[in-house]
């Protein structure tokens, strides 16, 4: 044999002795250092409540979770769930993945996470296999009525929501609408009579792009919701996700066509239909914080702040950049993310009751991974952007999710193709019709 | 020169214009990506790659507009110092510069007769200025895309930097060690390679063993056999997935690179095997039979004459099969997932669910493209040589 291949074999063994040892050697991702000893207490103390119950969880339990998060949103998730990790000495596998795909694999083979963040929809999805919040030790007395009303599904308890992010924000530049001697609309009548106001001064009022790959539209559908909340109210929007309210009626036809006058003019936003159907819904937002400003508004939610703040690192929060609810806005649109459990072992138990306890709320809120639904993280944001944010959360009358992510079946999309058929052109009622029928498919089934 | 030779040279053109044509298209886009790559963030999301090597923004405007007065470098005029970054603080933008210049000064226009710029240029002349008062110190080219991708950076700013200020996150230690960072593209080309050389040399081993027996080998029923392993081809992997996903929950093999390997190396079989045989099957008989009568076993003939006259299948095998599960994602992401994540597994993960990060995904993406480069050219002349591999008899 010849020489150069035998060394090549032996290489190649080696590897693979290597890596058999290796799982031995691979540090578990967010591995738990090892619980210390809890300080000798002061004879002078009193004794507390711990802040943390870990429900009787024996160190070096493990957590595997499985969630959309990655990036930055990953590194929040570990510094909010420290504190926990630390006390009971609980080590989480996590693994992280937008293909939902990977969650119906896991699930169908048998071999579901302990616990899951997804969407509210999977909550319908696997409600025979999900254990009960109240089964888990949730502090229930921290969450609104609405939001327990969400997650639950046939009279249970399913989910946790853990996370808020209201989409029903206008983010502007103030130095530019001073300079221009423009002021923050108070109601749907001001905005109308500012964006014409805008127009007749020769400054594009909107961006407005969309473009997101396979998921092109979702920022349309947001707007859209939008304005429903505005024109049609919270109980209208429910009506919609309950199959209640067709998705051909009036009130979206006519929602619609408001969206339309200005997502397919050039004089509304940048570059009329064409602009709006192929600009990346980043890029939309950096049009509006450029210099010079392409437009004036983008309605965009929380993380178009992250996102000003990186492409401009010179601007500043408050002076440069910032945000007003869309007005006259009945309730509030937004995402959430609810944690499920498909195991009820104690220290899944301790997660849920971390999460839900107090001291959850709080470090949710100080690392300000969007908002806590957790009412005893109200008042502790450090961010001042998500400290408005909280405040237009507590003051909304209602909270209505989004309604393409709350329509199991890929109504998402059938709403995406319905505003994308019609800035390309097409017939608005043709549009709505088909949408309706996936939505009535999807609801009635 | 010999008119056969000129209409030779005119006969070709087409084929290089084609060929030419083909090569712009593919590294025109890898050129671009691998400047981005090394681009840092907010010059990527405010101007395009092209852009790298032109002057800086603003810089033709100042020297039309401005520099007469205040001179090329901005020292000119001792009272209005463009180098003096408390003064250029005030003018960040076009709205404050342009309200400085419609101003009077001492009387006389600012610009004197020269007209107001418009709002583009009074953007450009005020992020021009920027840069000569050093408020803007962006660097045109960057090497923190690079690192912030190995050790797995996922906060808002560089790695670097938060390691200059101490603020790095939890796993983050801010030693070597970051480069294994369970998070990180460094550990992920670890666990890709551990992925990868069994993931190739065990179907190349199986299927050579197979190939020879089933080519020089007499049995019954060989070719029934060769046929239903061939036909196997025809079975699509995510089929499986369900499946082999229990099988293994129940042998406890979930998470672990066994199952990997096993994975890949059963799909790998069917076409390693049938390239094998029709490789080994296509050498004269006459050599094996000349080695059987000098008294040599199955054995001898495999190794001292099968598998040299086979390497150049065995290399072609060997490229293919590496960049399928190197490249490969769904079986990694199935079978592995976060517990020991690969390159394909962890380039995703380096933006968040709504776009912010994706400096990190170009960075990552070339990194993930090393590796089958420097085999594809170690191996390309057997790469030809191995696509013509059983093709032809003979």
């Amino acid at each position: 044999m010849n020489k150069k291949i035998k060394v090549l074999v032996g290489l190649l063994l080696a590897g693979m002795l290597i890596a058999a040892c290796a799982p031995v050697a691979t540090p578990a991702p967010t591995q738990a250092p090892a619980p210390t000893e809890p300080p000798a207490p002061a004879p002078t103390d009193v004794p507390v409540a711990p802040e943390i119950d870990c429900m009787g969880t024996a160190s070096g339990d493990e957590i595997s979770m499985l969630y959309q998060w990655s990036g930055n949103e990953e590194e929040n998730l570990n510094k909010i769930l420290a504190p926990f990790v630390e006390t009971c000495g609980i080590v989480l596998k996590p693994e992280s993945t937008r293909d939902q795909a990977l969650l119906d694999t896991r699930v169908k083979a048998g071999t579901p996470p302990d616990i899951t963040f997804w969407n509210v929809t999977q909550l319908t999805q696997y409600k025979d296999l999900l254990v009960a919040m109240p089964d888990l030790g949730v502090n229930a007395d921290n969450y609104a009525d609405y939001w327990k009303a969400i997650g639950t599904v046939d009279g249970k308890w399913l989910g946790l929501p853990v996370k808020a992010d209201p989409k029903t924000l206008v983010w502007y530049n103030p130095a530019n609408f001073a300079a221009a001697g423009y002021a923050v609309p108070a109601s749907w009548a001001d905005l109308d009579a500012l964006v014409e106001k805008m127009v007749a001064d020769g400054k594009v009022p909107w961006s407005m792009g969309m473009e997101s790959g396979d998921a092109t539209g979702w920022t349309g559908s947001d707007f859209i919701q939008d304005i429903l909340l505005v024109t049609q109210g919270p109980e209208y929007v429910m009506g919609i996700i309950n199959g209640t309210v067709s998705y051909d009626d009036p009130g979206v036809k006519a929602a619609y066509e408001i969206y339309g006058k200005w997502a397919a003019d050039a004089k509304y936003t940048v570059g009329g239909a064409q602009g709006t159907l192929s600009t990346s819904f980043l890029n939309a937002i950096h049009k509006v914080f450029s210099d010079p400003a392409e437009a004036m508004m983008v309605k965009q939610s929380g993380f178009a702040g992250g996102e000003v703040k990186a492409t401009y690192p010179d601007l500043a929060y408050g002076p440069d950049y910032d945000f007003f609810g869309v007005p006259g806005a009945k309730g509030l649109q937004g995402g959430s993310d609810w944690m499920m459990a498909f195991s009820d072992k104690p220290a899944v138990k301790a997660l849920v009751a971390y999460l839900s306890s107090a001291k959850g709320g709080k470090m949710w809120a100080e690392v300000g991974f969007d908002l806590t639904p957790n009412m005893a993280g109200a008042d502790a944001y450090t961010d001042p952007a998500l400290l408005k944010k909280a405040q237009l959360l507590a003051n909304a009358t209602g909270f209505t999710p989004d309604i393409g992510d709350s329509i199991p079946g890929g109504f998402g999309s059938a709403e995406w193709k319905a505003i994308v058929d019609y800035l390309n052109g097409g017939n608005l009622d043709a549009a709505l019709t088909a949408a309706a029928a996936v939505q009535a498919e999807a609801l009635n089934k | 020169m010999r008119w056969s030779s000129i209409n030779k040279k005119i006969n070709n053109v087409p084929t290089h214009i084609i060929i030419i044509f083909t090569l712009i298209i593919w590294i025109v886009p890898t050129l671009g990506l691998l400047l981005t790559s090394i681009r840092p963030l907010p010059a990527i999301n405010t101007t395009g790659w092209w852009t790298v090597l032109s002057a800086p923004r603003g810089m033709k405007t100042y020297e039309q507009a401005c520099a007469s007065c205040h001179g090329q470098d901005g020292k000119l005029l001792t009272a209005a110092d463009l180098t003096n970054p408390d003064i250029v603080k005030k003018y960040p933008r076009s709205t404050q510069l342009t309200a400085l210049l419609q101003k009077e000064i001492n009387g006389q226009p600012h610009l004197g007769m020269t007209p107001l710029p418009e709002a583009q240029e009074s953007a450009d002349i005020a992020a021009y200025m920027k840069r000569l008062s050093n408020l803007d110190k962006t660097p045109k080219i960057t090497l923190n895309n690079y690192v912030d991708a190995i050790v797995g950076y996922r906060g808002t700013q560089t790695y670097t930097e938060d390691c200059k200020t101490g603020k790095q996150s939890l796993d983050l230690k801010c030693n070597l060690s970051d480069l294994v960072n369970p998070r990180g593209m460094g550990r992920a080309f670890l666990n890709s390679l551990i992925v990868t050389l069994p993931a190739t040399f065990l179907p190349i081993l199986f299927a050579a063993f197979a190939g020879f027996a089933f080519a020089w080998l007499d049995f019954k029923g060989r070719f029934l056999l060769f046929a239903v392993l061939v036909g196997l081809q025809v079975v699509p992997l995510q089929m499986t997935l369900v499946p082999i996903s229990r099988m293994y929950a129940q042998l406890g093999l979930n998470g672990t690179f066994i199952a990997v390997w096993l994975f890949h190396t059963g799909f790998g079989l069917p076409y390693a095997i049938y390239l094998m045989r029709n490789f080994l099957g296509g050498l004269p008989r006459e050599l094996f039979e000349a080695a059987y009568l000098d008294g040599a076993s199955h054995w001898t003939a495999f190794t001292r004459l099968a598998i040299p006259l086979a390497l150049p299948a065995i290399a072609s095998l060997g490229i293919f099969q590496f960049l399928w599960v190197w490249n490969d994602l769904l079986v990694a992401l199935v079978f592995l997932g976060g517990s020991k994540p690969v390159m394909t597994y962890q380039i995703g993960n380096m933006v968040t669910s709504l776009g912010a990060g994706w400096q990190l995904l170009t960075a990552a993406a070339f990194l993930s493209m090393l590796l089958p480069m420097v085999v594809f050219f170690a191996l390309q002349r057997y790469f030809i040589r191995g696509m013509m591999a059983g093709a032809v008899k003979g």
